[in-house]
């Protein structure tokens, strides 16, 4: 394997004489020099996580995603791709959407109670404090007019994301007996124990893999808080 | 019949059979629906997700497989997870306007405040 690899720190199995990467140990395949998938999936724990980002979505749609992605924003990509296929995993009726409705409650209920209090403000004739962010916009509907393939020049913080998360769906999950796991070999294999503690975990090894400057990767902002599960 | 093609099985250009696991939830007159998820997900993968649950619960799934797909196709990069994280924001911004009302109204309901500023009392 050449050692020019751009995810030459070291952690990349497809550097040096590592063996293959995570990803191409899980398919059983030489791990080419220039593989997109080497940088952020070490031979070791990699595979694990790619066992599920292959189950969800795809070695191959996966690859299309990164190579269209500059690669400097590919950290981010497969560390938000893994959380993804993780939570579809875990939840193969919602995903990570329920996350996201749960999120979207929380916000309605907390304005439906900020429009509350400030009706009492006003009729205690006190000062208003200062308004509240009139771009809270709530979740877009799943029905987009427009099909937009340009990336969207923003970085968000991962930590929010990753972190583990006490309930993540509003609906009974107690109610149904879904097949949780599409495969034994695939889910244990990507579904740690300790609930969210294994995308930080993972998140965090990715991060730290790619802590030192590196060829073709710029820092981006997504760094995770250095707090345990 | 060409006309009675879901719409994954026209996207996939074949024949739609009867129990086909898309056509209760892929339309045909909607087919960004399955070109989102067979973009992000791949058609196999979709089918294979649904087929393993219940089919009370696939509508379902059908719906949040192709808001996750919508979603990162608009940002390749984040996904859901820029949702996610603008809701968490959104959360915190709403969380500090809470407490900054609470703590006015527990201001104004003290007795020295009520007396200095001739309010009535509640």
């Amino acid at each position: 394997m050449s050692s020019g690899n751009v995810a030459g720190s070291g952690s990349a199995a497809a550097a040096g004489g590592g063996g293959p990467c995570g990803a191409c140990k899980f398919l059983r395949r030489k791990c080419v020099p220039e593989c997109v998938f080497a940088p952020y999936f070490d031979s070791e724990q990699g595979a694990a996580h790619f066992a599920a980002v292959h189950k969800v979505f795809g070695a191959s749609n996966v690859s299309k995603l990164l190579l269209h992605i500059p690669e400097s924003r590919r950290l981010d990509t497969v560390i938000t791709v893994c959380y993804e296929a993780q939570s579809r995993l875990r939840d193969p009726i919602h995903g990570c959407v329920a996350h996201i409705f749960n999120l979207q409650q929380q916000v309605v209920n907390l304005q439906q109670e900020l429009s509350y209090l400030q009706a009492h403000i006003a009729a205690m004739h006190l000062p208003a404090p200062p308004p509240l962010q009139q771009q809270q916009q709530l979740l877009v509907p799943v029905s987009p007019a427009i099909l937009d393939f340009s990336p969207i020049p923003v970085a968000y913080d991962l930590s929010t994301v990753v972190a583990p998360q006490s309930s993540w769906s509003l609906y009974p999950r107690q109610q149904i007996e879904p097949q949780r796991q599409f495969s034994n070999t695939a889910s244990q294999a990507a579904v740690g124990v300790g609930g969210g503690c294994d995308l930080q975990e993972m998140a965090r090894e990715l991060l730290n893999r790619h802590a030192p400057p590196m060829v073709g990767c710029s820092n981006q902002t997504s760094s995770l808080p250095p707090k345990s599960c | 019949m060409n006309s009675s093609r879901c719409a994954a099985c026209k996207h996939l250009r074949r024949r739609c059979p009867s129990d086909c696991i898309f056509a209760p939830y892929f339309p045909s007159n909607n087919p960004r629906r399955f070109a989102y998820v067979h973009k992000i997900f791949g058609a196999s993968n979709v089918g294979k997700i649904l087929q393993d649950l219940p089919v009370s619960y696939r509508g379902e799934a059908a719906n949040t497989l192709c808001y996750e797909a919508y979603c990162r196709i608009k940002d390749p990069v984040y996904g859901c997870a820029g949702i996610v994280d603008q809701l968490n924001e959104q959360l915190k911004i709403a969380e500090y306007q809470l407490a900054t009302i609470k703590a006015a109204i527990t201001t104004a309901l003290q007795p020295s405040y009520l007396l200095d500023q001739s309010l009535p009392m509640l």
